[in-house]
């Protein structure tokens, strides 16, 4: 017998022989792949009943934190967001079983404490209990925030308002929106059933569309042409002077391009830009030539990735093909045809007129401070690109002062004791009753010095298509938001 | 002899304590970095219950193995430190390291009871049938109406009162003392082969009958109160102790046969078993269902690379059953590779000290006993360790001595306590001079 007991010994040992062989698999030679595994979420187990930091806006107010669950949450933690809807585009939120979406994401690893320099330090203080996560005060201000909520109020739209001497964004707000503590439910079922019911409604609720989204930008982009006419020195504040039609047929078609309503319009720089005139533009588009349209296009931030520090932005669109396809050019120097811009890229344009022809690259975030409350880092503002020369913008920039000044279509933006420039656009939707997207991009400043702040507004799917749309819908809430703004935190 | 085994003993089981007491004040360290406070009176009770058990083993088996014991203690010291952990991590901690200290000590008890009243294990071969029918009845006491209940889809559990037991865990034990003793008194008549088919040797058809019996008896388990793992551990029981009686390979032809028609029998007739094998084979397509469990041991053990998270750094709860079935995973996680291959060694060392008690036992009897007992051990740790990491399809079995759970630890304590008396009775015939020559 003892032979046998023997060999059931080696039996025995052959067998934990294998499980030995198959824990070393999974532990080292198969681990990274189970890691890897998209059903694995330990990874984000690991971090998310951490603590996170505090998520502030500009003017002081807590836009999300972690408190303490409630009495039987399987997690010790939860992130609650106190403003609800008004800031969830751009907080975004973090959840256990959908992700993280905005500020939640791009600065995760500060929130979470898991930046390199941190875990240097971490390395270096093994044994001191404390907290390595850095709280977030961003740019964004929930007075202005606030404004442009209830100045857009239950119109599809978006607002986007910055400071054009830094490119810090002070409001980012779209409707509809979202409450971003619906999708931080720990129930796992809850969230779930939120993000499928949004992700129904055809509004796009969860679309922070204010830069993931993509319009007409209509005649708003007439900004952009008149600049590359300037840059050219083909175009100056007095010549040419554009003839005075209703109608202009570009080359190679017999298809004109008219003006609203019929109207006959034409003039200086400054006088089409007064009336927004389509077929004064359209001609100037296809003066320049479509090189000219596409690298100043190019160089206000279309065609590009948009460096903002929230995930995701959407690029614009200026057409590259137009292979001396002057009708299609003409269109597009009037901000149709396959011309698309996201609200802050006309945001960003308007901006750069503002500041001497120079992008600043977007960004939410101010500082970030450590858990004794000093300031770790802070975002330093940078230029994102040239859009054109100082010379350039200072004359795009008097244009658009005058579009606010009498006989202009943006009227309702002025702002009295402050220098304010506006152009506004009304993008026809080609539907079958007429309908449109409400326009406006501004800035305004204190006379005498730079601008404060720009803005661009867009109300989505207005009735009619007159050109006085962007300034009739949109002008007085972008107007209100700028007059917010300007006030001092 | 006995005097050096108790010395060893005693420093093993120091040892067992020390590195228990050590993972017991890491843990705490990873959960809320401060030594525990309760240090001092945990390092008291446990060198108090365990140093109690080996002054009994002095006195009541001074000449038994004096590695089993501590191996057992240093499994049964992890299992309760992980218990502890995960139990602190839940948001409504539910106390069952306490319980699982209530049982660990009614676990000593048990041992200690067992070296007192068996005081030779050979004595109990008369009881075979008796132990027969002390098994049958505990398998079936579940199925019993208003006592027995199903938990997690097995029905093996009997809840009398607050008391929830498994009875199963019992049943082993005086199966593998009924097995030893028939097997003892029938061996040769099963031995003699009548027939041959091909390089085999076959008993005659009619003593295959007990065998078919054991079969047959492993299929009603599994069928009615759907317990995959023990229906297997008490075939595998069954046929290795026949063979090693009989010493004939046929009858592990024949178990392998009959195993295999069984496993075939289960597949096609449960929608479970067939679900079993596929999360085994492929558990990736139903990796939020069926097959969560197994998918997030296997997320598990991947995290624990070489040397583990950390003790109560990891995310064990993410399994289900962790504490009980799964608590494998866990360890492998929070130690590692390194600590989840001190646990196959530990289980390998006491498999190897089990299966020396058997081939020195004299008493044939206590050789089958000893071997049987082992292999319950050793068969048991591995199905549920091998369902935990994938080398085979999951069967619910508790990992001896680690999982929580008062039957298990009450009955694997009692089996400890059968193979230390085993060993014991040879010792002390040497010791007595009886078999000097052999002496080692």
């Amino acid at each position: 017998m003892n032979r046998q007991i023997a060999r059931l010994g080696t039996a025995l040992l052959v067998a934990y022989g294998l499980l030995f062989l198959q824990l070393n698999w999974l532990t080292v030679f198969n681990a990274q792949d189970l890691k890897d595994n998209p059903d694995n979420s330990r990874e984000l187990l690991r971090t998310f009943d951490g603590p996170r930091g505090t998520i502030s806006s500009a003017d002081g107010v807590i836009l999300a934190q972690t408190v303490a669950s409630a009495p039987g949450d399987r997690f010790e933690t939860q992130r609650v967001y106190p403003e609800g809807d008004l800031f969830a585009h751009s907080v975004g939120f973090f959840s256990l079983n959908l992700g993280t979406a905005g500020v939640e994401r791009t600065y995760n690893d500060e929130l979470a404490g898991e930046t390199d320099e941190l875990v240097f330090e971490r390395l270096s203080d093994l044994f001191v209990d404390r907290s390595r996560n850095e709280d977030l005060t961003l740019t964004l201000r929930k007075d202005v925030q606030e404004v442009a909520k209830a100045e857009l109020g239950e119109q599809q739209g978006s607002v986007v308002v910055l400071d054009p001497r830094t490119g810090a964004i002070l409001a980012m707000w779209s409707f509809p929106s979202f409450d971003s503590n619906l999708l931080a439910d720990h129930d796992t079922a809850t969230a779930t059933a939120v993000q499928v019911f949004l992700d129904a409604s055809p509004d796009k609720p969860l679309l922070a569309k204010s830069y993931r989204e993509r319009y007409f930008p209509g005649s708003t982009f007439k900004v952009i042409t008149a600049s590359a006419g300037v840059q050219s020195g083909q175009v100056t504040a007095t010549t040419p002077v554009y003839p005075v039609t209703n109608e202009y047929i570009p080359p190679q078609t017999n298809r004109p391009i008219r003006n609203f309503g019929g109207s006959s319009c034409g003039g200086d720089l400054f006088q089409i830009l007064k009336v927004s005139c389509n077929t004064a533009f359209a001609q100037m588009g296809v003066d320049l030539g479509p090189d000219t349209m596409i690298s100043t296009s190019e160089a206000f931030g279309f065609n590009r990735d948009i460096p903002i520090d929230l995930p995701d932005p959407a690029r614009s669109n200026f057409p590259t093909d137009f292979d001396q396809n002057l009708p299609a050019l003409a269109q597009s120097s009037i901000g149709q045809n396959d011309v698309s811009a996201t609200p802050l890229q006309m945001a960003m344009t308007a901006a750069a007129i503002a500041n001497d022809g120079s992008v600043m690259t977007p960004h939410v975030l101010a500082e970030t401070r450590d858990d004794e409350g000093s300031v770790v880092s802070t975002f330093e503002p940078s230029e994102f690109q040239r859009a054109v020369d100082p010379s350039t913008a200072s004359v795009l920039r008097d244009g658009m002062i005058g579009v606010v000044g009498p006989g202009g279509t943006a009227q309702r933006l002025a702002i009295e004791g402050f220098v304010v420039g506006g152009k506004t656009g009304t993008a026809q939707l080609g539907t079958e009753i007429p309908s449109s997207h409400a326009w406006i991009i501004g800035f305004a400043g204190p006379p005498g010095l730079p601008a404060q702040v720009a803005v661009a507004v867009i109300v989505e799917g207005q009735p009619g298509a007159s050109e006085q749309t962007g300034g009739r819908v949109a002008a007085p809430i972008a107007r209100a938001v700028m007059l917010q703004a300007l006030q001092p935190t | 002899m006995g005097r050096l085994r108790r010395t060893t003993e005693l420093g093993l089981l120091v040892l067992a304590v020390i590195i228990t007491t050590g993972a017991y004040t890491l843990a705490s360290l990873g959960r809320d970095a401060e030594i525990p406070a309760n240090i001092g009176p945990f390092l008291a009770l446990l060198l108090g219950l365990f140093v109690g058990a080996h002054i009994a083993i002095r006195k009541l088996a001074p000449n038994a193995d004096g590695v089993l014991f501590p191996l057992a203690v240093l499994l049964n010291g992890i299992g309760y430190v992980f218990i502890v952990r995960i139990d602190e991590a839940k948001a409504r901690p539910d106390g069952l390291a306490g319980y699982q200290l209530t049982w660990t000590a009614l676990g000593i008890v048990g041992f200690v009871a067992t070296l007192f009243v068996i005081r030779r294990a050979r004595d109990l071969e008369r009881y075979r049938y008796t132990f027969l029918l002390i098994g049958i009845g505990l398998l079936v006491i579940p199925l019993v109406p208003f006592i027995g209940r199903e938990i997690n889809g097995a029905q093996i559990w009997v809840s009398i009162g607050p008391v929830n037991f498994q009875p199963g865990e019992f049943a082993k034990i005086a199966l593998a003392l009924f097995f030893a003793g028939y097997l003892v008194e029938r061996r040769e008549l099963l031995a003699m082969s009548t027939w041959r088919l091909g390089p085999l040797h076959l008993p005659d058809p009619k003593v295959l009958g007990p065998v078919l019996v054991a079969w047959a008896f492993s299929l009603v388990v599994m069928t009615l109160e759907k317990d995959l793992g023990s229906s297997l551990l008490f075939f595998a029981l069954f046929v290795a102790l026949l063979w090693i009686a009989t010493e004939r390979v046929g009858y592990l032809v024949i178990g392998g046969v009959l195993f295999a028609a069984g496993a075939l029998f289960a597949w096609s007739t449960f929608a479970h078993v067939q679900d079993r094998v596929e999360i085994w084979l492929n558990p990736w397509p139903v990796a939020k269902d069926e097959g969560f469990q197994v998918v997030e041991a296997g997320f598990a053990v991947a995290d624990g690379q070489l040397t583990g998270t950390g003790l109560a750094l990891g995310n064990p709860l993410r399994i289900p059953e962790v504490e009980t079935d799964f608590i494998f995973a866990a360890i492998a996680e929070e130690l590692g590779l390194f600590g989840g291959t001190a646990i196959l060694v530990a289980f390998m060392l006491m498999i190897g000290a089990g299966l020396r008690i058997a081939v020195r036992a004299e008493n044939p009897f206590e050789k089958l006993l000893a071997a049987g007992l082992t292999t319950l051990i050793g068969v048991q740790s591995f199905i549920i360790i091998a369902g935990v990491i994938r080398v085979l399809p999951l069967t619910g079995v508790t990992l001896p001595f680690v999982s929580y759970g008062g039957s298990s630890l009450v009955a694997n304590y009692i089996l400890l306590a059968l193979l230390l008396r085993i060993s014991d009775s040879r010792s002390s015939r040497v010791a007595e001079g009886e078999f000097e020559s052999v002496a080692t």
